[in-house]
């Protein structure tokens, strides 16, 4: 359905984005995740083709962005951060223009707006004008403008961003909604809304891609340990010197008298280890296993990277 | 043919639900109509001295005596009225940051390009009809009315509006701000008129003559006397064809740069 070839972006000698390749099935909803200033934004204008990549290409149903970028625009609907729109205009005729604009049919403008007017829930605010508009509606008008042509495909760039709780949920209500008929792709710095909302994530940190997976097995296969958060009482020196004697186990960390132990992949050691501390003659007072949440996962290959750069 | 329809209804229905078109259009009726007025009252006194004198009577002459100096002293008008409706063109849409979605939609740059260029124009047109009671006026007192002199020096201030708007938008591609958009347009037009001045194109010189022909307002001169003269259409639309396509390669260029 979707997918980006080896793009680069340079903005004069700044790389922005590099070398990233990834695929997207039709009706995936894809959860771009990454730092502010990790390309994002950039990916999402290449995909929609607001800028030409540097370097590379990308596909939306086999049509490039850099030779048939009309074919790729008419495909998309796209949601910016912060979504500008004519603020004199009101949210009828706004939606109205964006429809022709899109290439609705003549016959068919006004079914279309009416449409979007209700799936957007814009009933009550037709005759606004835009700039009048609150934060909440007018990013449901930007929702609106991205739907009017009913694309195959919706890029929304932090569409939660801004809103108060009650607005996020409805927006995510609504993307989930749309799953399924429509390929969405969504960025985010989020962690909770990308293990909500999405089928599929990519991590991206300055311009490059860290990984691609499933929600569900990013956290499993990229964990490289599994790890047990364990109190223990007595001496940190000791118990840290016995711990690590046992085979599987890759390190201790040891904070006052909590100790963080990563395992090797697939082993669960957890009766050995406490039998271990009894038989020494510590005393364990609380054991339970950690496994790797979305955000430990992220922060984990962030932080990596940025060592890995210094 | 129908984006670039969409576009151009947006925008003027932009200029036309705002005070810019009104603003501009009301100060430059004003503007205009005193100086029909004061050229008009002070010729009709002078045509009553003339009358006296033989040799002079057969000179009276309305298009020599008023339309050619009101319309010469208004392409000074002009030159401060376009640029106050080219300036937000492009400016606009990138300081609000509305380009972002209008150049992810299915259309093509020339199309957004033609589309704006066309409501700028339909401003001005709008400009100048609002004028066309003057002529009117003037001739009810004549006997046999010429409108052949003035309708070509219509034609003279319209190419030149155009060629001002284009060089306008130009610039408001070129510029985020709409401040800077508008400084550099007066500079801009204020430099191609001073061309003309540059270095007397009686002198001889070869440089003289090819700056006074690039002076936008020296090839209206012809034209408002109501001679037409196809050298001076053709610098004008060259000119406007010539800003037009700048405009667009700007914007691609603008687009590869990020």
């Amino acid at each position: 359905m979707i997918k980006i070839d080896r793009v680069t972006k340079m903005y004069g000698q700044t790389v922005a984005v590099r070398n990233v390749s990834f695929e997207v099935e039709k009706g995936e909803i894809l959860g771009f995740l990454g730092p502010n200033g990790a390309g994002k934004t950039t990916m999402m204008r290449i995909i929609t083709g607001f800028f030409p990549p540097t370097d590379g290409d990308t596909f939306v149903e086999g049509h490039s962005v850099l030779t048939e970028p009309l074919e790729v625009k008419k495909r998309i609907g796209y949601v910016p951060e912060n979504p500008s729109m004519y603020t004199d205009m009101r949210v009828y005729e706004y939606l109205r223009f964006i429809g022709a604009v899109k290439g609705v049919p003549r016959s068919k403008v006004k079914e279309s707006v009416e449409k979007t007017v209700e799936q957007c829930a814009l009933e009550k605010v037709t005759k606004r004008r835009i700039g009048e508009l609150s934060k909440g509606f007018r990013q449901r008008v930007a929702l609106g403008q991205a739907l009017v042509n009913d694309p195959p495909v919706l890029v929304l760039d932090e569409p939660t961003s801004g809103l108060d709780p009650k607005q996020i949920h409805e927006i995510r209500g609504l993307i989930k909604s749309m799953a399924g008929e429509r390929t969405i792709i969504l960025s985010t710095h989020i962690l909770p809304e990308v293990s909500m909302t999405c089928s599929k994530v990519v991590i991206i940190n300055e311009g490059q891609i860290l990984a691609v997976d499933s929600t569900e097995n990013i956290g499993r296969n990229l964990a490289q340990s599994h790890q047990i958060e364990m109190v223990v009482e007595g001496p940190p020196d000791r118990i840290v010197d016995r711990l690590t004697q046992i085979e599987g186990i890759k390190r201790v960390d040891n904070r006052g008298s909590t100790y963080i132990v990563d395992l090797e992949k697939e082993k669960d050691l957890r009766a050995l280890i406490a039998k271990k501390i009894v038989e020494n003659g510590f005393g364990l007072l609380e054991m339970k296993s950690r496994s790797m949440s979305l955000e430990d996962v992220f922060l984990r290959l962030v932080t990596e990277e940025e060592g890995g750069n210094s | 043919m129908r984006n670039i329809a969409e576009i151009y209804k947006r925008e003027l229905r932009f200029y036309f639900s705002t005070p810019v078109a009104y603003s501009v259009m009301f100060i430059f009726a004003a503007i205009f109509g005193f100086l029909f007025y004061r050229n008009l009252t002070y010729y009709s006194n002078l045509s009553y001295q003339l009358m006296q004198n033989p040799y002079y009577a057969q000179r009276i002459d309305l298009i020599m005596g008023v339309f050619s100096p009101v319309f010469s002293s208004n392409s000074i008008i002009l030159l401060m009225m376009i640029p106050p409706i080219s300036m937000r063109l492009f400016a606009e849409e990138k300081k609000s940051g509305t380009i972002e979605l209008l150049f992810t939609y299915p259309i093509k740059d020339f199309q957004i390009v033609i589309g704006k260029w066309l409501s700028a124009v339909t401003v001005i047109f709008c400009m100048l009809v609002l004028t066309l009671p003057a002529p009117f006026m003037a001739f009810g007192f004549a006997k046999n009315a010429e409108w052949g002199p003035v309708l070509a020096g219509y034609l003279g201030l319209f190419l030149m509006c155009l060629s001002f708007l284009s060089l306008g938008l130009l610039i408001s591609a070129l510029s985020e701000n709409q401040i800077v958009s508008i400084s550099v347009s007066y500079g801009a037009l204020l430099g191609f008129w001073f061309l003309g001045w540059a270095v007397d194109p009686n002198s001889g010189k070869m440089i003289g003559k090819v700056l006074g022909e690039l002076s936008i307002i020296g090839h209206m001169t012809n034209l408002i006397k109501g001679i037409i003269d196809t050298k001076d259409i053709v610098y004008y639309v060259l000119f406007i064809f010539t800003t037009v396509f700048l405009t667009l390669r700007v914007l691609e260029s603008k687009r590869w740069r990020g």
